[in-house]
């Protein structure tokens, strides 16, 4: 009798454990990551330091697809819910990087008018990002620009916000390891990637900045657009911390270096020899 | 205790993997694998004429002389400047009239362009265009 109940004891913590590891392993959905506003109040995540794309995970990467970071089943993601004609505008894009880069004669509208690349695509470029947190907001500081944006805090978002290029943000802790950042009020003249990847000014977005251990950051991001997505989908990056420090070099896009390279390096390649 | 040939395939299947994952992120950016031929880096012997330290991409003149004493023009790329201070690169890494090995990932179409893989300088010194620097402990941080 006592073998029996030590086996079931046992088989229920093996069915817990395997649950559990199960649950660990599977990314959640969309919807349970998405900010549902801020809940018990929590003491702020520790942010500090001087965060680069981690190489180990991903790395910069070309398109937000989890599925598909280098971005060579572009319109085809199997993790992204298009609407068919955001799919339609995906495809019709000539991206400036990626696995058939049209360098100079690209449609980004980031690398063709040097606009804001905005969020999530800005951390599609192999630059770094620094947090500034005060009582008041979170500064996000990018190191591309330079450019930084403003998080909220205890704050509410506007009735009609204004669209612009990084929207309007609020922002709370979570668990003490945790800054949510709840974004809304885009235009929708940004792609949220390198591979052409649209939005409307519907777009929601959700970011969980999480401290891993010393050296490490975790982003998990809600894209919920109605107005070009089907559903919610999730994005992910991770950050390390630097050896060289923030804004030591500015990534600046200049027309006119973009136009040096691209008639250096980018059009010799691209020119069919005969 | 693993007998050390059970573990040399193991520590060469890591090493693979690991420059893989290194070869994957130094790719990130401009991953043009229809444009250059990402499968094996050139040899190329030849001499500096220029380094620009530069956005969106560091650029390195070099000239390289065949057996005829014909000079062909080059130009490789590497990441932006801020990507090179993390490996070890500053604006004086290369300077005009240094003799160099440059391995480097060639147009396919045959353009003597391409991106750069690494630099071996006269001396020995290797600068790569990935991973940590080589030889000694990051440049601590600027303020």
């Amino acid at each position: 009798m006592r073998n029996r109940l030590a086996v079931l004891v046992a088989l229920c913590l093996g069915v817990i454990t395997f649950s559990l590891v199960l649950r660990a392993q599977t990314p959640a959905p969309a919807a349970a990551l998405a900010a549902q506003g801020p809940s018990a109040p929590s003491k702020p995540a520790d942010l500090s330091g001087d965060w680069a794309p981690d190489g180990r995970r991903g790395g910069i990467g070309q398109s937000l697809s989890i599925s598909d970071n280098g971005g060579r089943m572009r319109g085809k993601e199997i993790d992204i819910p298009y609407q068919p004609w955001a799919r339609e505008k995906t495809l019709s894009e000539r991206t400036s990087t990626g696995p058939e880069p049209s360098f100079g004669s690209t449609t980004d509208p980031q690398v063709l008018y040097c606009e804001p690349p905005g969020v999530p695509h800005i951390y599609l470029w192999p630059i770094k990002t620094k947090f500034i947190q005060t009582p008041e907001a979170v500064y996000i500081l990018h190191e591309y620009g330079p450019f930084y944006r403003i998080v909220w805090l205890n704050s509410k978002h506007p009735d009609d916000p204004d669209p612009q290029w990084w929207g309007h943000s609020i922002g709370w802790y979570e668990n003490g390891d945790t800054l949510v950042v709840d974004t809304i009020g885009f235009n929708d003249k940004t792609w949220l990637d390198q591979m052409g990847h649209p939005h409307t000014e519907q777009l929601h977005l959700t970011e969980r900045y999480k401290r891993l251990d010393a050296n490490s950051l975790e982003l998990q991001m809600v894209i919920d657009d109605p107005g070009a997505y089907t559903k919610p989908w999730n994005a992910q990056r991770y950050f390390t911390l630097s050896k060289t420090g923030f804004l030591r070099y500015q990534q600046i896009c200049s027309v006119r270096e973009n136009q040096r390279f691209e008639d250096n390096l980018a059009k010799p390649a691209l020119t069919p020899v005969k | 205790m693993k007998s050390r040939t059970t573990r040399e395939p193991l520590i060469l299947v890591a090493v693979a993997i690991g420059l893989l994952v290194a070869s994957g992120s130094v790719r990130a950016h401009h991953g043009a694998t229809n444009v250059y031929d990402m499968s094996k880096a050139v040899e190329l012997k030849g001499t500096i004429t220029k380094f620009e330290w530069t956005n969106p991409h560091n650029q390195i003149y070099f000239d390289v002389k065949d057996d005829k004493g014909n000079v062909a023009h080059w130009i490789g790329a590497t990441e932006p400047p801020q990507v090179m201070l993390e490996r070890g690169w500053t604006r004086r890494s290369l300077k005009e009239g240094d003799q160099v090995t440059v391995y480097i990932f060639a147009a396919k179409n045959g353009a003597t362009v391409g991106n750069v893989q690494r630099i071996v300088l006269a001396d020995g010194r290797e600068l790569t265009t990935f991973g940590a620097p080589r030889g000694g402990a990051a440049t601590p941080p600027a303020r």
